[in-house]
């Protein structure tokens, strides 16, 4: 059984009486463990594919699995239960709450599936925070840090409840170019270890350097899709 | 629990706004209180210059005066003799009986008329009910027997009446005849109770039941108890009467209040509406302030629904926020409320300050009333406060909350 298998699947946005076809039938599978780029130009339906795959969003027709269960139907409820506990996300604009520490940000994420006791979640906290290489910087707030900073925590909040599976929509969009690398080989590095299974779209050539499979889309379809490395 | 920490940490975001949010509820909740302690103040004044001065805390009639004790008649009056009315001050709980003559009379300085309220009293007796003596600012009081006469201030100053001037009080009989009382006036008065400044002649009570023919009756008792025992002692001397085949009654100085317990109905009727106002004031302030916020956070919002929290998680964030912000607007306003029924209390206010003559209007009080402490006042409007702040958050953070995920992460 593949981890994530879509069929199908189409999305049309109603924008007044004009629909706007953002996915036109895309079929695709993922297995687990793998670590893939969705690219193409601006406009071909990145951000909409991955909104369905990360159900944040049912598709309009045809049919997503997850583990095996269809997804593509449920309520708004059994959605956000689903992300709550098998999804991790990476937004472009970090979306950290500026209130709380770096810490606090990892913490908020792994509150919401684990009750264990408070020394657990502690470790776990840090363990991540250490392996995306913020080590020393747990009690900063986000305006504290620089975007690089901010999207590593982004990434720990992302990994760690151990979701199988990991969406980010264009995570290095806000960095520098060294800062951007960093993040992708913190990712490559989190699949190698931890086996989790990333799918980001992106822009940049070099960061899809990184990728081991490319999904090119055009005009809401998958125009191209090959494993490289 | 990590929401409620993020809900309290939230409050330290849009400082200002906070801040004026809970301004805005804490002068709302100022001015509750100190209208409150006003009001109560002038209730609590009201009353006392009425049982003071005026009525006792319990009078004791027949029913058949009291029913026309507007008119001041001279039928159904009471005449007992000593005994009894020994009997009823010795009871428990009674510190002192004084019967009074009260009659409608004529007043004739010799050149004007005015009509006023005697009253026949015994001094000693009278001084055992009633605080009225203290206030004798010239003069002084008249013994039994003496053909003299204490009036108000007032109604010295109207009538163009000193000390030792000689006034005329033309009376009907309780025959319908006409008969004068010549008096000499002994002591000038300034209570408090401004109602007996401005028209009441008291004379010795053998004096006016001489001129008025009614032998030794009187229209009633008024008797003295500890403030709050009025009830339980009227119960107690309406049992005492029934044994003696009496059928006198005992009323509470609040049945012969009513033109002020009116007015106490009336304070709670404006404090009412006032609260309406403070209430829908604090409402709207957090209403606003949720709203803002969640505006503000929109993408966070996105972020926390991607995290897969539910919406009534999203919303009890948002719950604590304004229940912390209705809990500090609320002790603020306690806070500056209590400083300012502190100075009420203490240093009091003028109506006279402002040109107003407020017994004009029927409140028996003089110049300054002082604020009222009312405690549970502070405490019901603190819990009301965070209770609305709680309740009035809900729907807007709900609004935010249900939200759609994919809307809010991108702004769209
Ligand atoms: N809510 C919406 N209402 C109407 N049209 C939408 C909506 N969301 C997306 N679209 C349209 O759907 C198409 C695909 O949008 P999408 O955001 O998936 O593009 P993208 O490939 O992520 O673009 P970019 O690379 O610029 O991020 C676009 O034409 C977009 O205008
Ligand atoms: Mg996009």
């Amino acid at each position: 059984m593949s981890l994530l298998e879509l069929k199908g699947v189409k999305k049309i946005y109603q924008q007044g009486k004009i629909e706007v076809p953002a996915l036109r039938g895309v079929d695709l599978i993922v297995e687990q463990g793998e670590f893939s780029t969705i690219f193409g130009p601006s406009g071909s339906g990145e951000t909409t594919l991955l909104n369905m795959i990360g159900c944040l969003d049912t598709p309009t027709e045809g049919e997503i699995r997850l583990n095996g269960n269809k997804v593509s139907d449920l309520s708004r409820k059994a959605l956000a239960m689903t992300r709550r506990f098998n999804i991790g996300f990476v937004f472009q604009s970090y979306n950290l709450i500026p209130v709380l520490t770096a810490y606090e940000n990892v913490e908020f994420a792994i509150r919401l599936i684990d009750h264990t006791s408070e020394l657990k979640i502690k470790e776990r906290v840090l363990q991540i925070l250490e392996e995306v290489g913020l080590k020393g910087l747990e009690n900063r707030r986000p305006n504290e840090l620089s975007g690089g900073e901010s999207q590593r925590v982004a990434i720990a909040r992302a990994l760690v409840k151990e979701p199988k599976l990991v969406l980010a929509d264009e995570p290095t969009a806000n960095l520098d170019s060294k800062n951007a690398t960093d993040v992708v080989k913190i990712m490559v590095k989190m699949n190698k270890e931890l086996g989790t299974t990333f799918i980001f779209s992106t822009h940049d050539p070099m960061v899809m350097e990184y990728a081991h499979r490319y999904i090119n889309l055009k005009d809401g379809m998958i125009s191209a899709d090959e494993r490289r490395g | 629990m990590f929401s409620f920490k993020l809900g309290l940490k939230n409050l330290t975001r849009q400082k200002r706004r906070n801040v004026i949010t809970i301004m805005v509820i804490a002068f709302a909740f100022f001015g509750y209180l100190f209208m409150d302690s006003v009001m109560g103040g002038m209730e609590e004044m009201s009353f006392s210059n009425i049982k003071n001065y005026d009525t006792g805390n319990i009078q004791v009639a027949y029913p058949e005066y009291w029913e026309d004790r507007e008119k001041l008649p001279l039928e159904n009056l009471i005449y007992l003799n000593q005994d009894i009315v020994d009997s009823i001050k010795n009871m428990d709980g009674i510190l002192g009986v004084s019967p009074e003559l009260r009659f409608k009379a004529n007043l004739n300085n010799g050149i004007d008329e005015t009509v006023v309220l005697g009253l026949g009293i015994s001094p000693e007796q009278y001084n055992e009910v009633f605080a009225t003596q203290n206030y004798i600012i010239e003069g002084s009081m008249f013994s039994p027997g003496e053909s003299k006469a204490v009036i108000g201030v007032k109604l010295a100053e109207l009538m163009d009446l000193k000390i030792n001037d000689y006034i005329t009080l033309l009376v009907r009989t309780k025959e319908d005849t006409f008969n004068t009382i010549d008096v000499e006036i002994t002591g000038l008065l300034n209570t408090p109770n401004p109602m007996i400044n401005n028209g009441v002649v008291f004379v010795p009570l053998d004096i006016a039941q001489q001129a008025l023919n009614v032998d030794n009756g009187f229209s009633l008792l008024a008797l003295k108890t500890a403030s709050g025992d009025e009830d339980k002692i009227g119960k107690v001397l309406m049992d005492s009467f029934k044994d003696k085949d009496l059928e006198l009654q005992a009323y509470s100085w609040r049945e012969s209040a009513e033109s002020i317990i009116a007015l106490s109905t009336a304070k709670k009727g404006g404090i009412g509406t006032i609260l309406s106002v403070v209430l829908l004031i604090g409402m709207i302030g957090i209403i606003n302030n949720v709203i803002l916020s969640a505006l503000e956070r929109t993408g966070e919002i996105g972020m926390m629904k991607a995290l897969g929290m539910r919406e009534w998680e999203i919303v009890f964030v948002f719950m604590v926020e304004a229940t912390g912000i209705g809990i500090l607007g609320g002790l603020a306003g306690c806070l500056i409320g209590f400083a300012g029924v502190g100075l009420m209390a203490k240093y009091g206010f003028g109506f006279n300050v402002m040109g107003i003559d407020i017994s004009e209007y029927g409140i028996p009080i003089l110049d300054k009333i002082y604020g009222t402490w009312n405690y549970p006042a502070f405490s019901f409007l603190f819990i009301l406060s965070v209770t609305v702040a709680l309740l009035s958050s809900i729907v807007p953070a709900y609004w935010a909350a249900h939200k759609d995920p994919v809307k809010a992460i991108y702004h769209r």
